[in-house]
């Protein structure tokens, strides 16, 4: 059996057959993934997101399903509902595109916060409840959720307990214009994403996701972790911190990107590096932060620059 | 282990030399401390480093060792067997003793017996330190250097004489130093040898230290490039006073030439004479009785000396005392006199061969001669009886007596009329409360202790022209040895009309050894046990002596003969002299430099020293300071070469992190700093781009497993050691 490290780069390298440039938010997806986390991609149109979701799912050889948000979606257009059959004289369920494996929930903030909710309680129980039944939704269950720039008209925002459901809030970002070369490049010579073959299958990904949740995460890691989650809740531009949902977050993510390097243990640097995913849509701002205008990601910066790392083990270890 | 640990003979060795070398520590030890039992002690050290060596458990080892000082203590301090009551009860009152001593903090109550086992830890202590660097660390260089600083240290401040110790420790030490080197080199190459291949090592470097020690022994040598240090500091300061002579440095002996006193005095142990007798003595050899305000002279003879045969009895101006018994001295002369060191009440003399002794009543100084010709004896036989004086005499010594003294002791009042008058005031001033003529004597002799006079053979200016020397001591430096003490007693005596003169001789000595069944003791008395003291004329009793130095206790006996309730405590303290008890075998002024606890200390010496060379410490210590505040700036240079060789023999789970922590606070001394919220690693890549190297990424990546992968066991300090040395070696340039 492969090691885990190159498991995961061949299902990004074949990802990046796809999307150009993009190596990072491929390796963060796989990040949430495995670490049963959720992605909040927020970005404009037009970008790759759906290229990505579908990409990834062709890597692992998941069942790709994909709801766009739309103002009028009810929650069962998203959970599934039980239709009265004449024929049997009974209930059928006839299950929404959320019983998948991944799924793509597009401009999520487009739709009513009922249906918003609807998604985001399947997305924390891994399961659906329609009339007194309770479904388990089929292992592995990723959801990447797009949403438009909050200031985007006719939209609803995510409010904050929802937003605290995703494991990392990424933002694609443009292209470079070399790598925009590269896209136009390929679109004519096309890699159609539909000839795109699994690596690895669903059990390794399972496998794998296990293993993430054994990779070391050292005494003196935990305490940076809660160092840096406790500095959140005690900036002066911070109207909200970030939760020990928050912490627990940044720890898993960090489990997974320590696989992903190929290490069984956690180091500062994947801390670091995941924070500002982790923390990005956990911060709520103060008023003063937004007149000033300094965003969530460069408290949590700050935060990162002025936190101590831990460079020596415990006294007593 | 390794197997030149395990070599039993090659350990044994190196615990023979490690023996020889605690030795050197314990010899002077004893020696200053006026010690007994020096074997004693050395097989206490020699049966600690033989449990060390033979590794016997540690809880057999403690017993042993308690058991021999329980021991030790018996048989020296008691006569009782031990395990028996006596002996238990013994220590157990003494443990008594001390302990409440010591929670009352009453420090000079504590026994020597305390001492003792004090003593003991410390040789404790001192032995297993020891068997810890030979075993463990396989390095002695930081004891060797300490030995060396020590006896070098005693050799200069203390009367310690270090020349020959310092060769053997010099012999042993490089012996030491060279076997402890193999032994770490075939550690560290990880070579089992043979004791014969170790031989081929072993003779070689015993040859040449002893070829190399012989060498240096026999060639001739060049003089000390600096001198002794504590003369030449103390002339280079220029505090030796100023007048003639002011940077002169004197050496301790008998002198004949008394007429400039003052200057400073050094130690000298050259031996004078070893004497055989019950009870240490004050040794007389002459009295000079005109005060010049420079010194001291002789007035012209009155009469013809008178002379006496072998046994005679012979007359002096002390009466043998009333004891039963006459006691005997035996007096081994190791220098050439051409006078009789004598005792106070002196009977008669015995030499060998027709030897006359003329006895001149001018200076007390008894001569003999053989066929009329001066004669300098290589022994000398007396017989003696300490003089002792009434006590109710004394108290009938009134002032009114002395008006009526014959004119021959008015050369004893003699007094230059350029003497000051506050000298004479000062008289009158210490003697205000004092009725009788003893009881004033009494009042001088003691108004040195009781007046922040201090003792220092060091830094005694000489008078100048104008001035005088005991006017000088007295109001102006108010420290000096026994020649100022002596002279302003008896000048202040004599300001008083009282009968005094001025006496030299030698002190009682060292005690060396003492004879239980003869019940002598030997006493062995040295150029620094030249000494000068009073003697003074109590109307109707007689002369007596006096002992005004701070420090010595020769002191005249005195019947306690008065009718007095035993209930009147200031008439019995009346004769006692008030001295410390701790100073009770003290010496001469130049048993200062003499041995051990007699006279001032070696700490007092160097307290001395420093005080009366403040500017000079001053600027020393200054001087150390700055050394020491630069070499802590200058760290990140010289640290690297001291860290590399350190980790380099280490092979410990904790080294690598240790190193690598040593590495970062290093490169951050080097000007690289990491900002606190830097991770090890990106500081790592910057450290080697930096450099251009990739060894720190490799060091932080091993660093990193170990820590927060919680594996040191996998890291292998061994195959990271170079990347180490080679990016220390760079933050040092």
């Amino acid at each position: 059996m492969m090691n885990p490290k190159d498991q995961l780069n061949k299902v990004i390298d074949n990802i990046e057959k796809v999307i150009i440039g993009k190596r990072d938010i491929a390796e963060l997806s796989m990040v949430a993934m495995l670490s049963h986390g959720h992605v909040l991609l927020e970005d404009v149109p037009g970008v790759g997101k759906t290229m990505l979701v579908r990409a990834l799912a062709k890597s692992v050889g998941a069942d790709f399903k994909r709801i766009q948000f739309t103002p009028d979606l009810l929650p069962s257009d998203v959970v599934g509902v039980s239709i009265y059959n004449p024929k049997d004289m009974e209930f059928n369920f006839r299950p929404g595109p959320i019983m998948g494996n991944i799924i793509l929930a597009d401009e999520i903030n487009r739709t009513s916060p009922k249906t918003q909710s609807s998604l985001l309680e399947a997305m924390e129980e891994a399961s659906v409840t329609i009339d007194g039944v309770t479904m388990q939704i089929p292992k592995p269950f990723f959801v990447m959720a797009t949403q438009n720039p909050i200031e985007y008209e006719g939209t609803y925002p995510l409010p904050e307990a929802q937003l605290d459901r995703f494991l990392l809030k990424i933002k694609m970002g443009y292209p470079t214009s070399k790598e925009e070369m590269e896209v136009l490049n390929r679109s004519q010579l096309s890699v159609p994403i539909e000839e795109l073959q699994s690596v690895i299958t669903l059990e390794e990904l399972l496998e794998l996701q296990r293993e993430a949740k054994n990779v070391k995460v050292d005494e003196t890691i935990r305490s940076y972790i809660v160092d840096l989650a406790r500095q959140t809740r005690n900036d002066s531009y911070v109207y909200l911190g970030v939760s020990p949902r928050g912490s627990i977050a940044l720890m898993k993510s960090a489990q997974a990107y320590a696989l992903l390097c190929g290490r069984d243990f956690v180091t500062p640097d994947d801390v670091q590096y995941l924070a500002k995913y982790v923390f990005g849509h956990r911060i709520m701002l103060r008023s003063e932060a937004r007149y000033d205008g300094i965003s969530a990601e460069e408290i949590t910066e700050r935060i990162l620059t002025k936190t101590k790392v831990p460079v020596q083990r415990l006294v007593g270890q | 282990m390794n197997s030149v640990r395990k070599n039993k003979a090659f350990m044994a060795v190196l615990y023979i030399l490690v023996f020889l070398l605690l030795a050197e520590w314990l010899t002077p030890v004893i020696t200053l401390t006026d010690t007994g039992h020096k074997p004693l002690f050395l097989i206490f050290i020699a049966i600690s480093l033989l449990m060390a060596f033979l590794q016997v458990h540690w809880s057999i080892a403690a017993g042993v060792k308690i058991v021999y000082i329980m021991w030790f203590l018996i048989y020296v301090y008691t006569e009782a067997t031990i395990f028996s009551f006596k002996a238990l009860g013994f220590i157990l009152s003494d443990l008594q003793i001390n302990v409440e001593a010591l929670f009352a903090q009453d420090w000079a109550q504590t026994t020597d017996i305390f001492r003792t086992v004090l003593f003991f830890s410390l040789l404790w202590m001192a032995v297993y330190l020891i068997h810890y660097w030979v075993s463990f660390r396989l390095s002695i260089f930081l004891f060797y250097i300490l030995t060396v600083i020590f006896i070098a240290v005693l050799d200069t401040f203390s009367p310690y004489n270090g020349d020959t110790a310092i060769i053997r420790i010099m012999v042993v030490g490089l012996m030491l130093a060279g076997l402890l080197h193999l032994a770490r080199w075939l550690e560290g190459h990880r070579i089992n040898e043979t004791i014969e291949r170790l031989a081929g090592f072993i003779i070689p470097l015993f040859l040449m230290v002893a070829v190399s020690t012989a060498l240096a022994l026999y060639l001739p040598k060049a003089g000390p490039v600096w001198p002794d240090p504590v003369p030449y500091i103390t002339s280079l300061s220029g505090e030796g006073g100023p007048g003639p002579g002011s940077a002169a440095v004197g050496r301790i002996g008998y002198g004949v030439d008394d007429s400039e006193l003052g200057g400073s005095f050094l130690g000298d142990d050259t031996p004078a004479f070893r004497v055989e007798v019950e009870e240490g003595q004050y040794w007389k050899v002459e009295t000079k009785d005109v005060y010049t305000t420079k010194g001291w002279e002789l007035s012209e003879p009155v009469s013809d000396p008178v002379l006496y045969g072998n046994g005679d009895l012979i007359e002096t101006e002390f009466e043998p005392g009333s004891e039963d018994e006459s006691l005997n001295a035996v007096l081994e002369m190791e220098q050439d006199f051409p006078f009789v060191l004598y005792p106070y009440g002196i009977e008669s003399i015995q030499m060998e061969g027709e030897i006359r002794y003329s006895y001149s009543s001018v200076d007390q100084k008894i001569e003999p001669l053989l066929s009329g010709a001066p004669y300098e004896p290589e022994a000398v036989e007396l017989q003696f009886n300490e003089p002792t004086y009434s006590l109710t005499g004394l108290r009938e010594t009134t002032v009114e007596k002395l008006a009526e003294l014959p004119p021959e002791f008015d050369r004893y009042k003699q007094l230059p009329d350029e003497l000051p008058q506050r000298v004479r005031d000062l008289a009158e001033e210490i003697t205000m409360n004092s009725e009788t003529v003893y009881d004033k004597a009494r009042a001088v002799e003691d108004y040195f202790e009781r007046n922040d006079f201090e003792y220092s053979l060091t830094n005694i200016p000489v008078p100048e022209e104008d001035q005088d020397y005991v006017d000088q001591f007295l109001f102006e430096t108010k420290r000096g040895y026994c020649d100022n003490f002596s002279t302003s007693m008896v000048v202040l005596l004599r300001s008083l009309d009282i009968p005094a003169r001025w006496v030299k001789g030698f002190n009682e000595g060292v005690l060396v050894d003492s004879d239980n069944e003869s019940e002598t003791e030997i006493y062995e008395v040295t150029n620094n046990n030249a000494h000068s003291w009073v003697e003074a004329y109590m109307p109707g009793v007689g002369w007596m002596l006096f002992e005004p130095t701070i420090g010595f206790t020769g002191s005249s006996e005195i019947d306690f003969d008065l009718d007095i309730e035993s209930s009147d405590p200031e008439e019995q303290e009346l004769p006692e002299r008030p001295q410390q008890p701790e100073l009770e075998e003290e010496e001469d002024a130049a048993a200062a430099a003499s041995k051990g606890s007699n006279g001032p200390g070696l700490w007092e010496r160097i307290s001395d020293f420093a005080s009366d060379h403040k500017g000079a410490v001053f600027i020393g210590a200054a001087a150390a300071v700055f050394l020491a505040i630069l070499l802590f700036l200058k760290r990140q240079r010289w640290l690297p070469k001291v860290l590399v060789p350190y980790y380099r023999r280490r092979n410990g789970k904790q080294t690598f992190e240790k190193a690598y922590l040593r590495l970062l606070k290093q490169l951050d001394l080097y000007g690289i700093k990491r900002e606190e919220g830097q991770t090890l690693m990106s500081y790592a890549r910057y450290i080697d781009s930096f450099f251009g190297t990739k060894e720190m990424t490799r060091l932080t990546a091993s660093y990193e497993q170990s820590v927060y992968g919680g594996r040191p066991e996998t890291v292998e300090w061994r195959e990271l050691k170079e990347s180490w040395e080679n990016l220390i070696n760079r933050t040092s340039s």
